[in-house]
């Protein structure tokens, strides 16, 4: 069953649980400088008529089309054919960072520790093992979610992660 | 990768992969949340955390804090073995002992200290967590000192205090029924994770949700259909002006007023000399919205509020501010009734089960005042008689200013668990006046803070995954925890601490002599279960037989207020039983939050509010845990954007935060979410700890609780 | 049944012939190769010298066998020495002919070695395939050199260095234009990415054309430049440029310039004959012109293209654009635009602090032309898709979770804006 990562910005915070359950659930090593896989944003921005506050939480967005998948020279990054999410195993990766050139997101992260790459893989075997993506699971406030995809389209929501690619920013 | 050695990887529970799921309690916060946690075991490690989904009442929701459970546990600065101090007072510089010789020196110097000065002269000391509180108390009263103080004298309990001069109890929001929910200095995302979904339920069925916030967070941007920004320290003005406009509009629900309240000719007058004009220049809100929000409450009934635990009260105008607020509810009929505030008693240690524990009665009935005719007034008796009467906890603010001159008293010995000196006002001066006055200071905690490092002995204490406590739960429910895993190093539970050295000391009680689960029991008795049947092998909360959820309202109107007069009191009869020589008035009355140091020439220009929450922090609890530190990295100081611009600072820029009393070097961050000529910044920080900028006596006169939310400071950029 | 002869087997290829058998099961795909070994990006050859990866791991998608194998194609492993256009017929070097419905010309290209003396010298060598790479590493393992001189401040020419000065080699790089980089750099970032090179110990020379390279009696080799000047080293890397493929084609009728002329579908002149990757000049979508852009990236996003239209589809390739990371020395430098069309009266803007510098230039008409970053190889991805929207929906400004990131990564706020500014929804 496909899976389908939604964000409901109405719903976040900033809170940090996501991040922090990614840095939990996949032992991110903050104490040589790595980073998780998501990230949240607390920002601000004037507009015309005073300004917007921005709570954002973002990660791979597994698009549909990975442009990282074909980017990539050594082939380390695929499609898991049961979940639909963009997986990799960088045992080969050099660490050229195109992935990260061709990623619209930002998504890639470049782990000085061991000079690869590594991303938000939506927690694939967690997902495989029936549990929700740790992220998704620690959401406190139901601004991140992971639903099959029939599911997500009966709905008629617009708020897919992957589906966003399509209608807002990527052009590859 | 084989297929187990990825399952390992993604810790996948199993047999296959020796990952086992317990449940758990997170007790990072305060005992009021306490949610449920699942910890994946493996090889008698934790090694990922996650809400756990069958918790009865927190139902799978934890907090970015609870989430770093894993890393709270496993913080590098946990302290390992007993230490005895060799260096200096305040150096850092210890060596390990064993615990029977910790345990000895501690009865010997407590022992010592009370025979030369009297047992007064000893203090018992708890910040958090609080969960052994009840005997701790009880072993302060046994050894023979009424000075047991906590972390209550700075935190929630004026709130309390102020309920009980009022309306005797204090008063639940009733999100499920309410039409309209007032969230005074309501902030959800930050620190009440599992009411947000209550006050999205007011928004479903239709009902209005109004913030009053000196700044705009998630709450107001996802929550809010009018967000009033108000001027810091300016909220009682704006409640008495709002009840004035309520009382000309005859609003005023007249025979709640009538038969439920005292004091309403007084309480109408004070209203009166706040009209819109006046309220509008002091709260910086229009009248026109002024109007309205008195329109909404007393027209958009029913109306329930939210009474945030410190954001009044951490005022030096907060106790009658929350005073104030409190009022109208009552004014409006709201109070005590379904959809406005519904009084829910506490079962024990904060929380609300919907029955009764002797809680109470364990930790008070040894009080040495009650059983001792000699026994001396507990400490800041003579500053705070209000809260002496109402509050059977020393106002610890009295600290700093007792040790410095030994009046009424000396203090010679603080036997702590969880102290934190850095909540304090003047936190150097304090810890230094401690080394200097104290024969012997005692400190039980899991990490190795600032304050531990001014101890002559420190004690390794465990978290709850490492131990056993009870609890309770709304709904009914109350569970015995028993421990996911090992204490780390020669860590302990502080209740066998507790107990030991009590031992120790020699005491002799008889409540005190059940033991940890005997005492539950006792305090326990009459709920239809006891320890050994909650104690169900996997630390699920059971419901407990005797009790009765939900908890309706009405009781006080039915039975009568628990307040002298037995009804709510605009006018307070427990403040109008002070001496007049304190200027308390028993009417909410309004004054300037920085009244008491005035600052004439304009020097210090910014109104500094500390403490306002962020999700990452919890006082100086969560900062060291990386997980967290990773989400805000450096201590920063939030001002406004136009502020900015006129300092001539970017963010990120150092800058220096100073006031008469003290100073700190944090970096900045521009907002607009808050006023010009507010700043905010977060307290705990070790290297910023912005309480140094608070002086001593910058302190309620009711409540004696530390002006942190509102003091005056200034800024300049830190020239390298 | 379609037939379709696919001439020539890297990453575009190789796309080509996945494109066609994902959309026809049935049709005939003929791979044509001079090389039996599977498809790889040329860019993995620095990367195996200094031990990143095995040798295996150059070939991604497997062998010859595998492949063809998992798309049921026929390999020839033959050279094509022409194309007959009208009759879109192919001719190998063993004299056979053979007509298709549909060609692919995705022959890739080499590394330059102008016929100068010296450069068939032992210890010159180029880097641009897998037999170049086992001679480096050869030659590193060995460790018989210390000196190394690379010609050439080429995207490939600042791995080399990166190879050489990780295995210990004092290393030298020249370089014939005024200064490195010249296809993509401003003035102003060559000099910053010399000045990190010289802090690693590398000497770099520009405005140095070679002129022959001698050997010396201690076995050494000398390059004496046009200047004058002498370089000595134990070893010369030649890394001054490629060639396209496409000498075969001459009188195949199919359009040329330098490279195979294509169309946004990838077709050349001729219906059926399409071209892909780094043989042809496909359309810049900055200048609507014909371009050629030897990019991994995009090779085989055509070559998919290609491949889809040549079983029947329909399917355009609008996002090519010039794009460039140098990434060597944990320095990283992206360039994005085409840097001829810069000119003084364009709108300019420059920046630099701990972690960044920036120069950047727009049109008057508000499109951007060309941006140089240093330090931003995490957030490139934003900066190209930007960009690429600008080209084709002419939108440039970015929504409120890219802005977020950009000022995560303390991207100035002016050089947003300069980009296009932030859009809130």
């Amino acid at each position: 069953m496909k899976k389908v990562f939604t964000f409901d910005q109405d719903q976040c915070c900033a809170c940090g649980c996501c991040v922090v359950a990614c840095t939990d659930q996949n032992d991110i090593d903050l104490r040589c400088g790595d980073i998780p896989f998501r990230k949240t944003f607390d920002d601000e921005f004037a507009t015309a008529d005073g300004h917007y506050s921005a709570y954002i939480s973002a990660a791979c967005m597994h698009c549909v089309d990975a442009p990282c998948i074909t980017a990539c020279p050594v082939g380390c990054i695929s499609k898991d054919p049961e979940t639909g999410f963009t997986i990799y195993d960088n045992t080969n990766c050099i660490g050229c960072k195109s992935c990260a050139m061709a990623c619209p997101f930002g998504a890639p992260r470049y782990r000085h520790s061991d000079g690869k790459m590594v991303k938000c893989d939506g927690c694939n075997e967690r997902v495989k093992a029936g549990l929700r993506p740790a992220c998704v699971k620690a959401c406190p406030f139901g601004a991140l979610d992971c639903v099959d995809e029939e599911e997500y389209l009966a709905s008629g929501s617009n708020k897919a992660c992957n589906v966003l690619i399509h209608n807002l920013d990527l052009r590859f | 990768m084989t297929d187990l050695e990825k399952k390992i990887k993604a810790k996948i529970p199993g047999e296959d992969t020796g990952i086992e799921v317990k449940h758990a309690m997170c007790s990072i916060c305060s005992p009021g949340m306490h949610c449920g946690v699942d910890c994946y075991v493996k090889d008698g490690r934790i090694i990922k955390v996650e809400g756990m989904e069958s918790h009865p009442w927190s139902k799978g929701k934890i907090c970015v804090k609870g989430q770093s459970g894993r890393d709270y546990v496993y913080r590098e600065d946990r302290i390992k073995t007993p230490l005895k101090r060799v260096g200096a007072r305040g150096e850092g510089k210890f060596e390990p002992i064993s615990w029977d010789e910790a345990i000895a020196m501690i009865a010997e110097n407590l022992n010592k200290v009370k025979a030369e000065y009297g047992p007064e002269s000893v203090m018992f000391l708890s910040g958090y967590c609080k969960w052994y509180r009840p005997w701790l108390h009880r072993m302060a009263h046994v050894f023979g000192t009424p000075n047991f103080g906590t972390d209550d004298c700075n935190c929630s309990a004026a709130m309390v205090v102020a309920n009980k001069c009022t309306s005797g109890t204090g008063g639940g929001a009733d999100f499920g029924k309410c039409n309209t929910f007032f969230g005074w200095n309501y902030d959800g995302y930050y620190s009440n994770h599992m009411n947000v979904a209550s006050v999205k339920g007011v928004k479903k069925r239709g009902g209005k949700v109004i913030i009053i916030d000196i700044r705009e967070t998630p709450a107001v941007k996802n929550l809010a259909d009018i967000f009033v920004q108000i001027n810091p320290g300016t909220d009682g003005a704006l409640a008495l002006g709002m009840a004035n406009e309520i009382i000309k509009n005859g609003w005023e629900d007249k025979e709640y007023v009538e038969k439920y309240t005292h004091g309403f000719a007084q309480y109408k007058a004070l209203c009166a000399e706040y009209d819109l004009d006046k309220v509008e220049a002091i709260t910086g809100v229009s009248k026109d919205m002024i109007k309205e929000l008195a329109r909404l409450y007393a027209c958009e009934g029913p109306t329930a509020c939210n009474y945030s635990a410190s954001a009044l009260v951490h005022h030096i105008n907060g106790f009658n501010a929350h005073r104030a607020v409190l009022c109208l509810s009552a004014l409006t009929g709201n109070f005590d009734r379904a959809g406005g505030q519904v009084p829910v008693p506490v079962t024990y240690l904060h929380k609300s089960a919907g029955f009764s524990t002797r809680e109470a009665e364990f930790r008070s009935s040894a009080d040495p005042r009650k059983t001792n005719p000699d026994c001396k007034r507990i400490l800041g008796a003579d500053r705070f008689p209000l809260w002496e009467e109402k509050f059977d906890e020393t106002q610890t603010m009295d600290l700093l200013h007792q040790l410095t001159t030994d009046e009424p008293y000396p203090i010679r010995a603080i036997y702590a668990h969880g102290m934190n000196v850095k909540m304090y006002p003047e936190s150097d001066n304090l810890a230094r006046a401690m080394a200097e006055k104290l024969d012997f200071f005692v400190l039980t905690d899991l990490f190795m803070t600032y304050t531990a490092k001014w101890a002559d002995l420190v004690l390794p204490a465990c978290s709850s995954f490492e131990r056993s406590e009870i609890k309770c739960y709304a709904g009914g429910y109350a569970v015995f925890t028993e421990p996911v895993i090992q204490p780390l190093y020669e860590s302990r539970s502080d209740v066998d601490i507790i107990y030991d050295v009590y031992h120790a000391l020699g005491l002799k009680d008889e409540l005190m002599d059940l033991g940890y689960e005997g005492s539950i029991d006792w305090m326990f008795d009459g709920c239809g279960t006891c320890v050994s049947e909650l104690k169900n092998g996997h630390n699920m909360p059971l419901k407990v037989p005797n009790a009765k959820w939900p908890v309706a309202p009405g009781k006080q109107l039915e039975n009568g207020f628990k307040t002298p007069t037995g009804k709510f009191e605009f006018y307070s009869e427990s403040i109008a039983k002070v001496d007049k020589k304190y200027g308390l008035d028993p009417l909410p009355v309004y004054y300037d939050s920085l009244a008491d140091e005035p600052d004439p020439e304009g020097r210090y220009p910014y109104y500094l509010c500390t403490g306002a929450r962020l999700s990452i922090s919890l006082h100086s609890r969560v900062h060291e845990v990386p997980y967290l530190r990773q989400l805000r990295k450096h201590p920063m100081c939030e001002v406004n954007m136009e502020d900015m611009k006129a300092l001539g600072l970017k963010d990120g820029d150092d800058v220096v935060l100073y006031s008469p009393h003290g100073e700190i070097t944090v970096k900045v961050h521009g907002t607009f979410k808050i006023k010009p000529g507010v700043i905010l910044m977060l307290h705990g920080y070790t290297e910023a700890n912005v309480n140094l900028l608070e002086g001593r006596d910058h302190l309620d006169p009711y409540s004696g609780y530390p002006g942190h939310k509102g003091m005056r400071c200034n800024i300049r950029k830190e020239v390298k | 049944m379609n037939t379709i002869a696919i001439i020539g087997f890297g990453g575009a290829g190789y796309n080509a012939a996945r494109a066609i058998r994902k959309k026809d099961s049935e049709a005939l795909i003929d791979v044509y190769s001079d090389s039996a070994k599977g498809p790889y990006c040329p860019m993995l050859t620095t990367y195996f010298v200094k031990g990143s990866i095995p040798l295996e791991a150059m070939y991604p998608f497997g062998t010859i066998d595998e492949i063809q194998k998992e798309l049921n194609t026929n390999f020839y492993n033959k050279t094509v020495t022409a194309v007959k256009g009208a009759e879109k017929c192919i001719v190998t070097d063993d004299g056979t002919e053979k007509a298709y419905d549909n060609i692919i010309i995705t022959t890739g290209s080499s590394a330059i070695m102008p016929p100068i003396p010296g450069l068939d010298l032992p210890g010159v060598f180029k880097m641009r395939t897998d037999a170049d790479a086992l001679y480096l590493k050869e030659l590193l393992d060995s460790d018989k050199a210390r000196t190394c001189l690379v010609i050439g401040a080429s995207w490939v020419g600042i791995k080399v260095v990166e190879d050489t000065v990780m295995a210990g080699l004092e290393t030298t790089l020249v370089d014939g234009a005024d200064w490195m980089f010249i296809t993509a750099a401003f003035e102003e970032t060559s000099l910053r990415a010399q000045k990190y090179l010289e802090s690693k110990g590398v000497r770099v020379s520009c405005g140095e054309m070679l002129d022959h390279i001698e050997q010396e009696y201690d076995g050494s080799l000398t390059a004496l430049m046009k200047s004058g000047d002498r370089f000595n080293a134990d070893c010369i890397a030649i890394c001054i440029g490629v060639r396209m493929n496409t000498g075969f084609l001459k009188d195949s009728g199919i359009a040329m310039n330098r490279g195979v002329i294509v169309d946004k579908k990838m077709q050349t002149n001729i219906p059926g004959i399409y071209a892909a990757g780094d043989c042809c000049e496909s359309i810049d979508s900055q200048s609507g012109t014909n371009m050629n852009i030897g990019v991994w990236a995009n090779a085989q996003q055509q070559g998919a293209v290609a491949g889809v239209n040549a079983a029947g589809g329909n399917q355009e390739f609008d996002a090519n654009i010039l794009i460039n990371l140098a990434h060597f020395l944990d320095y990283d430098f992206l360039a994005y635009g085409n840097i001829r069309l810069c000119s003084p009266d364009d709108d300019w803007y420059e920046y630099e602090d701990e972690k960044y510098y920036i120069k950047a230039c727009r049109g008057q008409d508000g499109s951007i032309k060309c941006v140089n970053i240093t330090g931003s190889a995490d957030i490139n991805g934003l900066f190209k898709n930007n960009f690429i929207k600008g080209l084709i929906e002419g939108e440039t400004s970015f929504n409120v979770k890219a802005a977020c990131q950009m000022r995560d990564k303390g991207v100035p706020q002016s050089f947003i804006d300069f980009l296009g500014g932030i859009k809130i929804d």
